[in-house]
């Protein structure tokens, strides 16, 4: 199976409705899995796109079938471009360029690796989490979203952990309030705790924030407007918070020298 | 003509002998490396890096990109290593190229374009230098020049005096009559004259009450603006005698014999990439299949074919 980066067409395996606007969408390319690595991201569209939309669709993987030879991807319908993906039966051919980007790095020794999604940010951290179990850790997986119909069911949460803990904003499931309060409650149950967050930034920045406090190591997937997402228009950038030697490294790539990063790289 | 029989793709633009007239344009292909995994850069006829400025430019703060009807707004910038960070980390890879290497530079002031047009000469293995008088995205230097005729005719004319190397004017479409600007760099010295740079264009969040970029203003580039490159492009193959590489929106083979027929000698792929990295070579090889189906030996025949 090949896991080099190339620009292919794929065809839709499945694609359903999973929550309240969110769809779950499996491609099968042949010999080829555009992602293998957790934290990695694919660009897609429609082969029968024309002008419009235009640009492709950046997202992170969520889920590997090695055996079947299929990925698979979760979005939620927002703008034109998701609307257009929305519209892809079973059979429909669709171009896939990937893997792209960095994954996240190895939860280092003795750490419980606590994973923090929120909202559409949660996909790579099912990817993480199933990968992290399969090489025999046990990580917990905490989940935020605005309502209980914009949670993932939990038989797409589950393989990635046998630790889930809800949040809503609103209460109407798992516990009223944000992640970072479920978070702040792992801290005090975990010795060596290690963050792996994505999510809306609101929510990553209050990650980071709460990580930084507690001394805990956080390694951040960020998610920026793209166009090419392999380093060349340069348009998906974040600004560093280190002090770069030259203004040419103010600005970092999302796409090639992230999607992952130590939280505290990033100015929030 | 049989379709095994060979079609002469090549051709000579401004003393640049190209294999093909398929040239990646700057600003949508970095300093190639990016585009390995993707495209054999052999392939194409030639490669012209992203902008490059005497000193390192961080760029402007994001949001730097959106998507519009048919294309894109950016405003990234010109975020770039600087001259002397392009000679140290860029230069090495791209001087190992079979392709041909065009090195895009824009600067602030007239002097400078000077200045970095010796230092990029003497590099060896450069084969022409484009000169972005046309960037909309930045406060110094760029379109700023190149909206006034004098101005731009100032820098073409510096830069001619610091090279023997081709000198490509890359002219903006923001302007009253792009053919005035045209004459002004061809009587300054340019060689060939590449057209047109992306258009002025904005794009606003209704929620937010806010212009979404956060430059405000942007660049439109993509098939949104391809009939208003080749109207301008067919202006100026009237107003002047060098070649034109002509570019803007140009997505497919259809598009590039659009453009060659109305007279671009070579053409420049950009935004397509973003989208299909590949799209570049794939033209190459649509151009020659259009050719064997049409029976034409040597595409440059073709060129300013355009009947009236």
């Amino acid at each position: 199976m090949e896991e080099t980066t190339k620009d292919l067409e794929g065809v839709v395996f499945s694609h359903e409705e999973v929550a309240d606007g969110f769809r779950f969408l499996q491609i099968r390319i042949d010999g080829h899995l555009p992602c293998a690595r957790p934290g990695q991201f694919v660009q897609i569209r429609p082969s029968r796109t024309t002008t419009t939309p235009f640009l492709r669709m950046p997202l992170s993987v969520s889920h590997v079938d090695r055996v079947g030879s299929t990925f698979g991807v979760l979005y939620d319908v927002v703008g034109p471009k998701t609307r257009a993906l929305s519209d892809m039966n079973e059979g429909d051919r669709i171009e896939c360029l990937g893997p792209l980007g960095n994954p996240f790095p190895d939860v280092p020794d003795d750490a419980r690796p606590v994973l923090v999604g929120g909202g559409i940010g949660v996909p790579p951290l099912l990817h993480l989490g199933t990968h992290l179990r399969s090489a025999g850790m046990d990580p917990i997986l905490i989940v935020g979203a605005r309502t209980a119909g914009k949670h993932l069911p939990l038989e797409l949460l589950s393989p990635a952990s046998e630790h889930v803990r809800l949040a809503t904003d609103d209460g109407s499931l798992g516990h009223h309030g944000f992640v970072t309060d479920l978070l702040a409650q792992a801290f005090k149950e975990e010795d060596k705790p290690v963050v792996y967050t994505c999510g809306p930034h609101p929510m990553m920045a209050a990650v980071a924030s709460a990580t930084e406090s507690a001394d805990v190591r956080c390694y951040s997937s960020l998610e920026e407007y793209m166009a090419c997402g392999f380093g060349v228009c340069v348009g998906c950038v974040v600004e560093r918070r280190t002090q770069a030697n030259s203004p040419y490294d103010q600005f970092t790539r999302v796409c090639v020298d992230g999607p992952v990063y130590d939280a505290t790289e990033i100015v929030w | 003509m049989s379709d095994a029989q060979q079609v002469d793709l090549s051709t000579r633009v401004a003393g640049i002998d190209l294999a093909n007239p398929v040239l990646l344009a700057s600003g949508t292909c970095g300093y190639g490396e990016e585009l390995e995994p993707f495209l054999r850069l052999a392939e194409v006829g030639g490669i012209i890096t992203k902008t490059i400025t005497p000193e390192p430019r961080s760029g402007n703060r994001p949001p730097r990109i959106v998507e519009t009807p048919s294309g894109m707004l950016n405003a990234i910038g010109l975020q770039n290593p600087g001259l002397e960070g392009f000679v140290e980390h860029k230069w090495p890879f791209l001087s190992t190229l079979e392709t041909k290497v065009i090195v895009n530079i824009a600067a602030p002031t007239v002097e400078q374009h000077g200045e970095m047009t010796a230092r990029i000469d003497a590099l060896g293995g450069v084969a022409g230098i484009e000169v972005n008088i046309s960037c909309p995205n930045i406060r110094e230097g760029g379109v700023l020049f190149g909206c006034n005729p004098r101005a731009s005719a100032d820098v073409i004319s510096t830069v001619r005096r610091h090279t023997k190397l081709p000198v490509i004017a890359k002219l903006t479409p923001n302007v009253t009559d792009i053919t005035e600007i045209a004459r002004s760099v061809v009587d300054a010295g340019a060689d060939a004259v590449s057209l047109i740079n992306t258009l002025v264009g904005m794009a606003v969040d209704v929620e937010a009450r806010r212009p979404i970029l956060g430059n405000v203003t942007g660049g439109l580039s993509g098939p949104a603006i391809k009939p208003v490159a080749l109207a301008m492009l067919w202006k100026v193959r009237q107003a002047v005698d060098v070649p034109l590489l002509g570019l803007g929106g140009i997505s497919s083979t259809q598009d590039a014999l659009e453009f060659l027929i109305t007279g671009a000698s070579a053409i420049q792929v950009g935004t397509v990439t973003f989208v299909k990295p590949g799209a570049a070579a794939d033209i190459v090889a649509g151009l020659g299949d259009y050719c064997r189906k049409a029976g034409i030996a040597r595409l440059d025949d073709l060129v300013g074919s355009l009947k009236s």
